[in-house]
C-alpha cells in the first residue's frame, strides 16, 4: 500500500503543478495577492479580492489599461489563500515575487498578516500595499515599501464625538466598550485622548476579549455608570452581539457607535429595528459623495470609476449579488493609486514606483488618498453612517451628509 | 450598588448557564458511551443557530418551533458522522465488508486517482466550481473505500485519530456551511417583549431558552431513567459487556447514543440562537466549544445531567466574578472571568475529576 | 526491541539526508526558501510533538502554549532589552529565555496536567493553553492583546541589512538547527531507558508502574524536552523571523491540530514519521492555496479523515511494515 500511496500523493501533486500558471508576458503588469479567502478573516478576504478585481476591471476595459514605456498594458491579478495564517503568508508572498514574477503585491488583511508578509517584501524589495492593516506601529518598524490606504486606527471615532460636541454641547459622559485587540485599543486610546480634549467625561473603559459569546456582565456594568454616549466595536460578531445585548438590557444612550460592525449591510439585516439610530465610522460607504467633479473643483486628480460604476463592477467581480464594503473599496484604491504612480514615473520599477506613490495625491470613489514618507495613510478621512429606517445614512461630516444625524437615538 | 449588580448578574448567569449546560450535554453523552471527545462540538451548534436562522427568515417559523426540525437533522449528521468517520476507529469489529487482496486495494487506489482526474479534466464543462466537485467526489470516494475495504481499529493511536476526525468533521460542516450562506455574520429578529426585574432586564427570549433547555434536560432524564430504549442505553454507558451479555445490540446503542449527543448539540444550537439571535456565521461555533469542555469538566465529563448542572455553575462563576474582577484596578475584568474559568477546569480535574456532583 | 552496536544510531541517516535534501533545495534554487521554511516549520513542529506524544500516546492539546512563551521569550529580551547597548546578544538571551519559559511553563502543566489520562488530559492542557492567553490579556502581561512589534528593535541590535537577513533567512536556518536537535533527541530517547519506559507506558500505563518502572520520571523528562524544543521553536519561526507577537496569534490551538495531523500523516511514535507529514502537509497545503484558493479546507478535511480511518499506521508505520527482514530496516524507524 506504501507505494500506492506515495503514488496517489505524487499523481496528486502534479496535478497540482501542471494547472495553468500565469507567466509575466511582458505586456501585462502583475499584481499578486496572498488573500485571506479563508480562515478568520475570510469576510474581508472575499471583499478585498472583489475589490481588487473590480479596479482591474475598471483600469483594463473601461481605461484602457496603464500606460507605460509607450504602450498600453493590461493589469493581471493573482491571488492566493493564506488561509489568514502566517506561515502561508512568507511562502505565498515569495512564490507571487519569484515564480508569478508580479510587479507590486498587496498585503493580506489585518495588521499581524500584514507584518508577517513585510519582511519578505522588503527582501525583494516589491512595493507591499497595505489594505487592512491599520495598526500605526507597522509604520514605525523602518519598512521602506508598505504603503497603507486603510487610514490609521487611532482617528476612527474622532468624527463621531467632534459631532456630538457640535450637535449636543452639554453631553458630558463617554463609555468606551472595545474588544481586546491590538487595532480596536488603538481605536479607543485615539477616542479617549479626543473626548478629553472636547471636553467629556470618560466614565467607563473596558475591553472584552476576541470571540465573545456573552457581554451581559460588562453591559451591566456599563449601564450602571450612566453614560450618555457609547462608543466601542471591534468586529462583525461582537458588533452586533453588543448591539443586541444592550437592547436586551434596555441600555438606551443618546447615541451607540461601533467601528467595523455598524456600516456594513449585513448589521441592519441581521438587527432588523434594533440598528435603528446604531451609528459606525467608516473609511467608505455607499453614497459617499466624492466626485469628478469635486475633486476638478479642488484641483485634485481623479482617477477610477464612479460609485455607482463600481458598485456594478464588484457585484459582477464577486459574481453575486453583494455590495462592496470598505474593505473592498480600500483594496481598489490601493490599485488605482499605484495605476497612477506607474504612468507618473513611467516605470515598472518598485523604487521609482515607492517614491512616487510618496507624492502622490488623488481622489478617487473612495475618497483622498495620500501617504507620509513612512507610507501611513494621512489623505484619507472617513465618514460617519447612521442606520435610519433599515438604510445606512452618511451624517457626519457635514460636506459628505446624505441626510441629517437622528440624535439622540431612538429608544431599542 | 455592588451588591444589586452582582445579584443582576447572577441571575443572568443561571439562565444563560442553563442554555450552556444544554449546550455541552451532547458532548457529555459521546464522552459517556463512546470516550470520544467531540472536538467539533461548536460546529454542530453553528448547523443549529442556522436552521432557527433558515426557518425562522425563509417559513417564518419561530425558533421554538425550529427545534424538532433541529434534532431530526442532528440525528441524521450524527447517524452519517458516526457510521462513516467514528465507527471504524472506535468498533472492534471496523465495518469492512471483507478484506481486499493487494490487487483490490489497487484497484481502489487507482480509481481514486482516475475519478479525481477525470473531475479535474471535465470540470471546465459543467459550470460547478471545481472544489465543490472535488470535494464530493473524495467524500463519495471515501465512502466506497470505508463499505469494501473498512476502517481498521486503532490500538495505539486511537484517541488521537478520534480528537482528529472529529475535528475534521467540524471543519467540513464549517466550510460546507460557508458555501451555503457565505461567511457573513447574520441574525434574526424575534422579539417578544422582556421583563424589568429591577436589578437586571431579560426578554422573554432569553427565559424561553432557558425553560427549554430545562425542559429537554428533563426529558432527557426522564428518558434515560423511566424507559426501556433509555434504560438499554444507559446499560451500555455503566458496563458494556454486560449489556452485551444480557442481549443488548451494543453497537446500535453506540450509534443511537452517538447520534443523540449530536441532536441534542444541534438542538442547543437553536437555544443559544434565541439567546444571542445575531452574529450567526459559520465559524461560530470554536468559544462554545472551549465553553463546553470547560462545563463537561465541571459536570464529570461523562454525564450529561451533570453537564447541565455544570452549566449551571459555569454561567453563575462566570458572570458572577466579573463583578469582583472588576473591583481590582490595573485589570481587564472580562479577560479574567474567562482566566478564571480555566483555572476551575484545572483545579477541579485535580482535585475531583469525577465533576461536581458526584462523590468519588 | 534492544538494538546494541554502533548500528544504534543509524536512523539517524535518513533524517539528515532529508533535511540536508531540504535545505540544499532552499538554498539552490532561487525563490523557494520561505518555502523550504514553511515545510521545515511543519516538520519540526511535528517532530518535537511527537517527542512526546508518539512516545507516551498522550495528546497534549495546548501544546502551542509552550510554542506561544518561546516565542514571548525571544520577543521580551529583543523588545525590552534592545536599548541596553546588548547588540546581538539580545538573540542569545532571547533563545535562554524562550528555553526557560517553556521549561516552566511545562513543570507547571506537568506537575497538575500529567497525573491525568486521557481526554481529561487533553482538556486540562487546552485549559492550560486558553487560560494563559485570558491571563496575558486580562493581567495586561507583556503589553495584554497590544502584543509586540519588534523589528525597529531588531534593526537596531542587528543593522538594518542584519535585521532583514535574520527575518528572510536566519531564522529559519536556526529553524532547522531546531528541528535536528528535536530529531537526535528523539532518536536518543528511544534507543536509550527513557524510550523503553515510555513505550511501555504506551502499551499499558499500570501494568508499568507494577513492574517497577519510575513512569512518573520519564514522562516528566520527554513532557519538558518536547516543551523546550516547541519554545525554541517558537522564538525562531515566529519572533525572529516575524517579528512580531499578539497573544491571539500564538496561543491559537489550530497549530497543535497542525502537530497531530503532521504527526498521524507520517505514523506517531516514529523517527522519520514527522518528516514526512509535515512534507505531505506543507506540500499539500501550499498547492492547494495556489490551484484552490478559498477552498483548501473543504478538501483537506475529508482528505485527512481518509487517511486516518484507512491508513492508520501513517505513511512511516507502513514503510517500516515495508521494510522489515529488508536491509534496509535497520535505517526506519
Amino acid at each position: 500500500m506504501g507505494k500506492r500511496a506515495v503514488l496517489f500523493v505524487s499523481v496528486l501533486l502534479a496535478l497540482a503543478m501542471a494547472a495553468p500558471a500565469v507567466h509575466a508576458a511582458g505586456h501585462e503588469i502583475l499584481v499578486g495577492h496572498p488573500a485571506t479567502l479563508s480562515g478568520s478573516y475570510a469576510k474581508a478576504g472575499e471583499q478585498a479580492v472583489g475589490g481588487v478585481k473590480a479596479a482591474v476591471d475598471w483600469i483594463n476595459n473601461t481605461r484602457g489599461g496603464v500606460m507605460v514605456g509607450g504602450e498600453k498594458k493590461m493589469i493581471a491579478y493573482k491571488v492566493y489563500d493564506c488561509e489568514s495564517k502566517k506561515e502561508s503568508v512568507t511562502s505565498l508572498l515569495e512564490r507571487l515575487i519569484t515564480t508569478d514574477k508580479v510587479h507590486f503585491t498587496y498585503a493580506p488583511y489585518s495588521s499581524g498578516l500584514t507584518l508577517a508578509g513585510a519582511p519578505v517584501a522588503e527582501k525583494y524589495g516589491v512595493i507591499y500595499m497595505d489594505h487592512g492593516g491599520a495598526s500605526d506601529n507597522i509604520f514605525k518598524q523602518g519598512f521602506e515599501y508598505i504603503v497603507q490606504t486603510i487610514g490609521p486606527g487611532s482617528s476612527y471615532h474622532a468624527g463621531t464625538l467632534e459631532m456630538v460636541r457640535k450637535i449636543d454641547p452639554a453631553a458630558k459622559k463617554v463609555a468606551l466598550a472595545y474588544e481586546d485587540s491590538e487595532f480596536a485599543r488603538s481605536v479607543m486610546d485615539g477616542a479617549e485622548a479626543k473626548a478629553k480634549e472636547l471636553g467629556f467625561d470618560v466614565v467607563f473603559k473596558r475591553t472584552y476579549p476576541a470571540k465573545v459569546t456573552d457581554l451581559t456582565p460588562l453591559l451591566s456594568d456599563l449601564k450602571a455608570a450612566g453614560a450618555e454616549i457609547v462608543i466601542g466595536g471591534g468586529h462583525f460578531q461582537d458588533g452586533q452581539l453588543l448591539n443586541q445585548q444592550m437592547a436586551d438590557l434596555d441600555i438606551n444612550p443618546k447615541l451607540l457607535s461601533l467601528i467595523a460592525a455598524a456600516t456594513l449591510p449585513a448589521f441592519g439585516e441581521a438587527l432588523g429595528d434594533k440598528a435603528e439610530g446604531v451609528m459606525g465610522p467608516s473609511h467608505w460607504e455607499y453614497g459617499v459623495t466624492y466626485s469628478e467633479a469635486g475633486a476638478k473643483k479642488l484641483g485634485i486628480t481623479w482617477i477610477g470609476p464612479s460609485q455607482d460604476e463600481y458598485v456594478a463592477l464588484f457585484k459582477k467581480a464577486v459574481g453575486k449579488d453583494m455590495l462592496p464594503d470598505y474593505h473592498a473599496a480600500e483594496a481598489s484604491a490601493a490599485l488605482l493609486s499605484l495605476v497612477l504612480a506607474i504612468e507618473k514615473v513611467d516605470s515598472l520599477d518598485s523604487d521609482k514606483v515607492r517614491a512616487a506613490l510618496g507624492d502622490l495625491t488623488f481622489m478617487s470613489f473612495y475618497g483622498g488618498w495620500d501617504v507620509d514618507d513612512t507610507g501611513k495613510q494621512i489623505g484619507h478621512s472617513m465618514v460617519d453612517v447612521q442606520w435610519q429606517k433599515g438604510e445606512r445614512v452618511i451624517i457626519w461630516p457635514e460636506a459628505a451628509q446624505t441626510g441629517a444625524p437622528v440624535y439622540p437615538k431612538p429608544k431599542f | 450598588m455592588l451588591f444589586e449588580q452582582l445579584s443582576g448578574n447572577l441571575i443572568q448567569g443561571l439562565v444563560l448557564g442553563m442554555v450552556y449546560g444544554m449546550a455541552t450535554m451532547g458532548l457529555s453523552l459521546i464522552f459517556g458511551v463512546l470516550q470520544v471527545v467531540n472536538v467539533g462540538h461548536g460546529a454542530f451548534i453553528m448547523v443549529g443557530a442556522f436552521t432557527a436562522l433558515t426557518m425562522f427568515q425563509a417559513m417564518g417559523v419561530p425558533p421554538v418551533l425550529a427545534i424538532p426540525m433541529a434534532f431530526i437533522i442532528g440525528m441524521s449528521l450524527g447517524m452519517l458522522f458516526y457510521y462513516g468517520a467514528v465507527k471504524p476507529l472506535v468498533s472492534p469489529s471496523g465495518i469492512g465488508i471483507r478484506k481486499l487482496s493487494a490487487r483490490g486495494k489497487g484497484v481502489i487506489a487507482g480509481s481514486v486517482v482516475g475519478v479525481i482526474l477525470l473531475m479535474w479534466l471535465t470540470s471546465g464543462f459543467f459550470k460547478v466550481n471545481i472544489a465543490i466537485y472535488l470535494f464530493l467526489g473524495i467524500v463519495f470516494l471515501y465512502a466506497i473505500a470505508l463499505y469494501i475495504y473498512g476502517g481498521r481499529r486503532q490500538d495505539k493511536a486511537a484517541e488521537l485519530a478520534t480528537l482528529l476526525v472529529t475535528f475534521s468533521v467540524g471543519v467540513i460542516l464549517e466550510e460546507v456551511v460557508k458555501q451555503l450562506f457565505t461567511s457573513e455574520a447574520r441574525g434574526y429578529n424575534w422579539d417578544i417583549g422582556k421583563i424589568d426585574l429591577g436589578i437586571t432586564v431579560l426578554p422573554y427570549t432569553k427565559l424561553l431558552a432557558a425553560m427549554g433547555s430545562l425542559a429537554i434536560a428533563v426529558i432527557l432524564y426522564l428518558w434515560f431513567n423511566k424507559t426501556r430504549a433509555g434504560m438499554a442505553m444507559r446499560s451500555v454507558v455503566e458496563d458494556d459487556v454486560g449489556a452485551r451479555v444480557c442481549g443488548v445490540n451494543v453497537d446500535w446503542q453506540y450509534a443511537l447514543s452517538f447520534s443523540l449527543g449530536i441532536g441534542l448539540t444541534v438542538t442547543s444550537g437553536v437555544l443559544l440562537t434565541m439567546f444571542i439571535p445575531v452574529g450567526i456565521n459559520p465559524y461560530m461555533g470554536g468559544p462554545y466549544t472551549l465553553k463546553a469542555f470547560v462545563i463537561a469538566v465541571l459536570g464529570g465529563l461523562a454525564s450529561p445531567y451533570g453537564a447541565f448542572f455544570g452549566g449551571v455553575v459555569f454561567g453563575l462563576l462566570e458572570n458572577g466574578s466579573y463583578t469582583l474582577f472588576a473591583n481590582i484596578p490595573g485589570l481587564e475584568p472580562f479577560a479574567m472571568t474567562r482566566f478564571f474559568s480555566f483555572v476551575m477546569l484545572l483545579v477541579i480535574l485535580l482535585i475531583r475529576p469525577t465533576g461536581l456532583l458526584k462523590a468519588k | 526491541m534492544m538494538v546494541k552496536g554502533s548500528g544504534k544510531y543509524l536512523p539517524v541517516v535518513p533524517v539528515l539526508v532529508a533535511y540536508g535534501a531540504l535545505l540544499g533545495y532552499g538554498l539552490m534554487v532561487p525563490g523557494k526558501w520561505q518555502l523550504v521554511s514553511q515545510l521545515a516549520f511543519y516538520c519540526t513542529l511535528g517532530q518535537a510533538f511527537n517527542l512526546f506524544m508518539g512516545m507516551t500516546g498522550y495528546v497534549d492539546f495546548g501544546y502551542v502554549a509552550f510554542m506561544g512563551v518561546g516565542t514571548y521569550g525571544m520577543a521580551v529580551s529583543i523588545y525590552n532589552l534592545t536599548d541596553k547597548g546588548l547588540g546581538g546578544w539580545v538573540i542569545v538571551i532571547g533563545f535562554a529565555l524562550a528555553a526557560l519559559f517553556s521549561v516552566l511553563l511545562s513543570l507547571a502543566v506537568g506537575a497538575v496536567a500529567l497525573r491525568l489520562r486521557g481526554a481529561y488530559f487533553a482538556i486540562a492542557t487546552i485549559g492550560v493553553n486558553e487560560g494563559f492567553r485570558f491571563l496575558i490579556e486580562g493581567a495586561r502581561i507583556w503589553n495584554g492583546s497590544e502584543g509586540m512589534i519588534f523589528t525597529r528593535h531588531m534593526k537596531q541590535a542587528l543593522g538594518k541589512p542584519g535585521a532583514m537577513a535574520m527575518g528572510t533567512f536566519w531564522a529559519d536556518v536556526m529553524m532547522f538547527a531546531v528541528a535536528i536537535l528535536a530529531a537526535v533527541l528523539t532518536l536518543v530517547y528511544m534507543r536509550n531507558k527513557v524510550g523503553y519506559a515510555l513505550t511501555a507506558l504506551r502499551e499499558d500505563e499500570d501494568a508499568a508502574k507494577v513492574m517497577g518502572i519510575n513512569v512518573t520520571k520519564y514522562k516528566i523528562i520527554a513532557f519538558i524536552t518536547s516543551a523546550a524544543l516547541a519554545g525554541l521553536l517558537g522564538a525562531t519561526a515566529w519572533a525572529l523571523k516575524l517579528q512580531y507577537v499578539y497573544p491571539t496569534d500564538v496561543f491559537e490551538i489550530h497549530y497543535t491540530v497542525e502537530a497531530i495531523i503532521i504527526v498521524l500523516l507520517g505514523g506517531a511514535g516514529t523517527l522519520m514519521g514527522p518528516i514526512v507529514g509535515g512534507l505531505i502537509y506543507g506540500i499539500a497545503k501550499y498547492f492547494l492555496a495556489i490551484v484552490l484558493p478559498g477552498f483548501q479546507l473543504l478538501i483537506f478535511a475529508p482528505i485527512i479523515i481518509a487517511i486516518i480511518v484507512l491508513f492508520p499506521e501513517g505513511t512511516v508505520g507502513i514503510l517500516k511494515k515495508k521494510l522489515t527482514g529488508t536491509a534496509l530496516q535497520r535505517y526506519v524507524i
